[in-house]
């Protein structure tokens, strides 16, 4: 919840079998190590790192722990998720693969041929910078605008394949937000590669979210805007080709109420089919980090990364799993905080946890009814979000 | 709407409501105006939690009521928003059906009609009323406004605000405009904010010398207005609190306001709130009450302070419905979370909220309060559900 800190207790809510059992991944940003609990909020093991969680970490099918790291010495280790090196780590901690990039930050994905994608900052040309528009004046990091380049490196540490996005992205469309500093153009957060090999990508700066053709670079389709959605966080691709995001809410254009939602878009017509924000909309609210995941019986695994709260929402907006992060870390860039970057669930029967997780007892997934209850479908588009969002300041 | 609009609580109440902190021997007791922005209830409770009176108001507030010493509730009422085509009103406001008066019984003492009342109001100690209201800014002005985002005036005006002193008759007898006194160049608005709402007054208080205090949410401005000239003769704001509310003056000179942080300017990612208190006269901030976490106390909108006899300070942190006091090296020691959840008849964007305007404690001498009975038997009902016995620990 986002009213109060508090230092909690181990206590989940758990709801049984409403929600995906499994064991869940969590990263304390700032923290030196990566925990997987259980359903009741159990330790079942813990990875230690040799230096901070820059973001966060994520367990691969072979089993070992991938995680963003930082010592804080890269150039631009005050930018909001710098991270210096990627550590693969086995179940015991040693380090069996090591990659430094000191411009690395916030995500990155291995591929099931073993190379891995990163995002990484580059300075953007200034011909090109001098014609991005928004943002406040001034606001460059000694006079540059880093903006955001996906690349891809083989196992040997090698570059295959990069996207420089300055290149390819337009500034007559792609304006940051009139609030945030020129120091980067984009500030991309998150991706995932697309069944088709496509990059899926989340910029927060511009309130965009693209999916991005590998083999030529052109951004092939777009989602977001002002009064449509304030800074993204995190990006999902369903099995029916939808779009989830995390629209963290933040710098939201007129009356702020401060609160974040998580929209589905249907790419194909634009609109938005699901949408969740809390009841009370305060309640759910993360300025600044969070994920979102669509687990196998439907239900959305989401955490609100500001407040280290993690919960299991189902379609009908039943909260059927939460828990809080109780380890709290100091960090140059937040404080005292106890914020998550990512979190991921994993079932009992992923191939990343054989052999070393308790045996399941009870099936991970149980039959659930689908849909939302009243059997009203959404179709919003955002024509009518932004009518939406207009009408209730009155217009 | 004559029914009580309250909401029952949550289906998962995940905190406890109603007053969860009382440090009694650190405390300013007396009795605290509750006012739930989205229920046409006005609740005073004692410091255990009690609700020891209510009052029912014809409508939900705009934005809220205010004990009097004499004894009367002053409030502001909602009308319904009129046609999109009426352009005597601004379309992100709702539309003021009154402020009415009302004496402890909830009969009707005193009514002034003025649609375009915005916000609050003060009662002057020569029983006038001083009324801040939104006027439409003249093209020729409208077009040099700066900032806030391209094409979004309000059906093509640009709204900005001024002060009405009202008599007990009705009579206006002083008048103010801000666009008469603002500086285009200076008072920039917000880049996030709504062009047909250039500054947003959102606070108005009379001073013993007779200026006016207020408060310009969308050019983050707090200023006095001499009342002879009507010349803005102090400010202060930008770059130090972002969309705040409610300066009040102090006895020690002090300002003391409400620092919301909605949109600050220093590239951070992380909202927090603030109370501070600021010298006029150095323009410096002498001290500050944030969250620990800062993040932890946030209100994007609405909420206010006010400093105690004891030197403690009471805070609404409006948007969480949350009201506590604390003492000037930080410390809770009285806290309430508002158990009343509704929906907002004109703003959508607050959802299911018990959000409060604002919130404020009356002193046990506090003149409105004499011969009154204040005993928590004269509510058993409410008391029985929202009570400190009944929302338990």
């Amino acid at each position: 919840m986002s009213r109060i800190q508090k230092d909690v207790s181990l206590d989940v809510f758990d709801k049984g079998p409403k929600a995906y059992r499994g064991y869940t991944l969590f990263s304390p940003v700032g923290g030196t190590e990566v925990y997987l609990i259980d359903m009741k909020g159990r330790p079942i093991h813990t990875w230690r790192m040799p230096f901070e969680i820059g973001s966060h970490g994520v367990l691969l099918p072979n089993g070992n722990l991938l995680c963003a790291v930082t010592d804080h010495e890269e150039p631009l280790a005050d930018f909001d998720g710098a991270a210096g090196s990627l550590l693969e780590m086995d179940w015991d901690s040693n380090v069996v693969w090591r990659y430094d990039d000191p411009y690395m930050h916030h995500d990155f994905h291995r591929m099931p041929n073993g190379n891995t994608i990163l995002l990484r900052w580059v300075p953007t040309p200034n011909d090109i910078a001098c014609k991005v528009k928004g943002g406040l004046p001034d606001t460059e990091r000694e006079k540059i605008m880093w903006s955001d380049s996906i690349r891809e490196i083989n196992p040997a540490g090698k570059v295959v394949w990069e996207w420089l996005g300055y290149e390819h992205l337009d500034p007559e469309i792609d304006k940051v937000c009139p609030l945030c500093f020129r120091n980067e153009w984009t500030h991309a957060n998150s991706f995932i590669v697309t069944p088709y090999g496509d990059i899926l990508a989340s910029f927060m700066k511009t309130n965009t979210i693209a999916i991005i053709n590998k083999e030529n670079g052109d951004i092939t389709w777009r989602w977001g805007g002002f009064l449509t959605l304030a800074h993204p966080h995190d990006v999902s691709l369903l099995d029916n080709g939808d779009v989830m995001v995390l629209g963290c809410g933040i710098h939201l254009a007129g009356m702020e109420a401060g609160y974040s939602e998580i929209l589905q878009i249907e790419t194909k017509s634009n609109n938005i089919v699901w949408e969740f924000r809390e009841y009370s909309v305060v309640d759910f609210y993360t300025p600044c980090k969070g994920s979102l995941q669509r687990l196998p019986n439907g239900n959305t695994l989401i955490c609100e990364g500001d407040t280290g709260r993690i919960f299991e929402l189902t379609e009908g907006k039943e909260i059927v799993w939460e828990y809080v992060n109780p380890f709290y870390q100091t960090s140059p860039i937040y404080g005292r905080n106890n914020m998550l970057f990512g979190v991921y669930r994993y079932g009992h029967d992923y191939q990343g946890l054989k052999g070393n997780a308790p045996k399941a007892t009870k099936p991970a997934m149980v039959p659930q009814e689908k849909g939302m209850p009243e059997g009203k479908k959404l179709s919003t588009s955002k024509e009518q979000v932004v009518r939406d969002r207009l009408g209730s300041l009155g217009y | 709407m004559n029914y009580a609009r309250t909401d029952i609580l949550m289906a998962i109440p995940r905190e406890k409501h109603g007053v969860r902190i009382y440090k009694a021997e650190k405390t300013c007791d007396g009795y605290t105006l509750i006012n739930p922005f989205t229920s046409n209830d006005v609740w005073l409770i004692d410091m255990r939690g009690n609700y020891v009176h209510k009052w029912v108001m014809p409508t939900i507030p705009r934005n809220h009521g205010v004990f009097l010493p004499n004894g009367n509730l002053l409030y502001s009422t909602m009308a319904p928003l009129p046609s999109i085509e009426d352009m005597s009103v601004p379309r992100h406001w709702g539309v003021s059906a009154g402020l009415v008066e009302v004496d402890w019984e909830g009969n009707l003492v005193w009514k002034y009609l003025d649609k375009c009342q915005s916000h609050t109001f003060y009662r002057m100690e020569n029983g006038n009323t001083m009324i801040p209201r939104v006027e439409v800014v003249p093209d020729e002005v409208a077009v040099r406004v700066k900032g806030g985002m391209p094409g979004s005036e309000d059906r093509g005006a640009v709204w900005s605000d001024g002060l009405h002193e009202v008599t007990p008759n009705g009579e206006v007898i002083w008048k103010w405009s801000a666009a008469d006194h603002l500086d285009l160049d200076v008072h920039v608005m917000c880049p996030l904010s709504y062009r047909g709402d250039w500054t947003h007054m959102n606070s108005c208080e009379v001073l013993p010398d007779g200026n006016t205090l207020t408060s310009f949410r969308n050019i983050d401005t707090i200023c006095i207005i001499d009342k002879a000239t009507g010349n803005i003769k102090w400010q202060w704001g930008p770059g130090e609190v972002s969309h705040q509310h409610a300066p009040t003056l102090l006895d020690n000179g002090n300002i003391l306001l409400f620092d919301n942080g909605a949109h600050r300017k220093d590239g951070s990612l992380i909202n927090y709130s603030r109370a501070v208190e600021v010298d006029p006269a150095t323009n410096n901030i002498v001290w500050e009450y944030k969250g620990d976490p800062p993040r932890s106390f946030y209100s994007s909108l609405i909420s206010n302070c006010q400093r105690l006899p004891n030197g403690n300070t009471l805070i609404c942190e409006g948007m969480k419905g949350r009201v506590f006091e604390v003492t000037t090296d930080g410390e809770i020691v009285w806290e309430y979370l508002n158990p009343f959840y509704g929906y907002h008849d004109v703003h959508g964007y607050y959802g299911h909220s018990n959000s409060l305007f604002r919130a404020y404690r009356y002193m046990p001498d506090h003149l409105g309060l004499k011969d009154k009975n204040l005993s928590p038997e004269n509510l058993a009902w409410v008391n029985g559900l929202y009570g400190p016995e009944a929302l338990g620990d």
